[in-house]
């Protein structure tokens, strides 16, 4: 019954058992790799909306158009991943588990800060793999701050080193983020509604046209198509909780 | 030399009866099996006898808080690497207790020159339907008994707990709702810590109600639930006396 070396820090108890995956530099000529792209995030009138294409690339191949790069790593928390599935799946369920553990064994959930910094944690420990151009992963989070009144839903963004930055409207990432930005910057300073100002229906809309204009852009952001039953991950965060936003529902959005 | 079996049978025994003699007045814990989950029940202070263990499981137990907490802290640590290494639906209470935490108990009680643990504990385990549901019942020196779904009490006497048990597979007997079933415990909670199951009769329901409400003033009814139907994983809820009604 032996206790771990930081109470309710879950990456010690895996140390402790000799759990955690040796980041070793690889062979030379290392295969294509996957990649997940785009994914963004804003403030909406009840919260933050995060969303992202399915598709997923590897080189000019079209892996899949089925992947979720939206996380719901607990009720009060989402993760966004755009850059190398196979590291960004991995530092997701780490972050999963983590959060849960601490929130059972320490009988209280982890602050917002402590967050932030868990997913900064992982992607330094990412670092070599990072600096090979393996494995790089630049993702989104939202969380709720629950150290203000009333609590507010927040966004992060990062850099490849694990450098975090606090969002004030909205965030994107991935290939198809240069256009997402544009357009969500020309919308809060010279259109209405403001993202911060559209109910759910406009939210969902936008969110929908946003991928629909980025995949014509960029050929490795999936778009939304209706015809072929392609749709994009939408999540929301609210100080209530998390609520996923389905296809039908995104289909009935487009069709109003 | 032929003495020695002896002595340690007496050890043994003198142990077993040290633990029952600290246990005595301890707070007594209860977990049934519902259609629509598992209601775990314990009266103490706040976060110290019902606690969630994994997305599926949850613990009650009575006993010292510091032992009743390196097994809460033990179990937690094993569910959450079996989920890590595995997957969530690999941590099962059947082997987090017959490989885990039963061997433990059972090395801690077997050593003569070591404190044994001072806790009497239940496990369950959320299953598809109350027919799968896993309830377990741990004892100080690693013994357990697992049974599916039902009604499963744990409290510091044997001779108490029998006759406890009994009662309560009478009285939960058709009650299927939170605040019924919730009730039922409360009115068993305070007869267990009354000593009524040994008196020459139960008292009345209308007794043991006003019995309950007032034995629990100054004092925490923490009680867990177990959902079945949920969209996220984690189905553990805390939910208060005000909100089954109760209060």
């Amino acid at each position: 019954m032996s206790g771990t070396k930081i109470a309710g820090d879950f990456l010690s108890l895996l140390a402790e058992q000799k759990l955690l995956s040796s980041d070793s530099a690889p062979a030379g000529g290392a295969p294509v790799q996957t990649q997940a792209t785009t994914v963004f995030a804003f403030h909406f009138a009840e919260g933050v909306l995060m969303a992202g294409d399915r598709r997923a690339t590897a080189g000019n191949v079209i892996v899949t158009d089925r992947v979720e790069k939206i996380i719901e790593v607990d009720s009060t928390s989402l993760l966004a991943i755009a850059g190398v599935p196979a590291t960004a799946f991995e530092m997701a369920r780490v972050l999963q588990t983590s959060f849960e553990y601490y929130r059972r064994s320490q009988l209280q959930p982890l602050s917002l800060p402590a967050r932030v910094r868990a997913l900064a944690r992982l992607l330094r420990d990412n670092l070599s793999m990072t600096l090979q151009g393996i494995g790089v992963v630049v993702p989104l989070f939202a969380g709720v701050d629950h150290s203000v009144s009333p609590a507010q839903a927040r966004i992060y963004f990062y850099d490849p080193l694990g450098a975090q930055f606090q969002a004030a409207g909205y965030a994107a990432s991935g290939s198809g983020s240069g256009t997402i930005r544009s357009i969500l910057s020309f919308q809060e300073r010279h259109a209405s509604p403001k993202p911060s100002e559209m109910d759910l229906r406009q939210a969902v809309r936008f969110a929908l046209s946003l991928l629909i204009t980025a995949s014509e852009f960029d050929s490795a952001t999936g778009g939304v198509n209706p015809d072929t039953e392609t749709f994009a991950t939408i999540k929301l965060l609210k100080v209530s909780g998390v609520e996923t936003i389905t296809d039908q529902q995104q289909k009935e959005f487009l069709h109003d | 030399m032929t003495e020695e079996p002896y002595r340690w049978l007496e050890a043994m025994a003198n142990r077993r009866e040290y633990v029952r003699d600290q246990l005595k007045g301890g707070s007594p814990v209860f977990a049934v099996s519902l259609p629509d989950g598992i209601l775990l029940l314990g009266v103490g202070g706040g976060q110290s006898k019902v606690f969630e263990l994994f997305d599926r499981h949850a613990l009650a137990g009575l006993g010292h808080p510091a032992d009743i907490e390196k097994v809460r802290q033990a179990a937690i640590d094993a569910a959450h690497l079996e989920a890590f290494t595995r997957a969530a639906e690999d941590v099962s209470l059947r082997r987090l207790i017959s490989f885990g935490l039963s061997p433990q108990l059972k090395t801690q009680f077997d050593q003569i020159f070591s404190a044994p643990f001072l806790v009497e504990l239940l496990l369950a385990e959320l299953g598809a339907g109350p027919a799968q549901d896993s309830l377990f019942r741990l004892h100080f020196d690693g013994a357990f008994q697992v049974q599916a779904g039902g009604a499963v009490i744990a409290a510091s006497q044997p001779e108490a707990e029998s006759a406890g048990q009994s009662w309560l597979n009478e009285a939960l007997r058709g009650k299927t709702s939170r605040p019924e079933v919730a009730d039922v415990l409360l009115q068993g909670w305070w007869c267990q810590v009354q000593n009524k199951w040994l008196a020459e009769s139960v008292p009345d329901q209308t007794q043991r109600q006003a019995g309950w409400r007032e034995a629990v003033k100054g004092k925490t009814v923490e009680i867990g639930w177990l959902a079945r139907q949920g969209l996220r994983p984690a189905r553990y809820q805390a939910p208060t006396l005000s909100e089954l009604g109760l209060a």
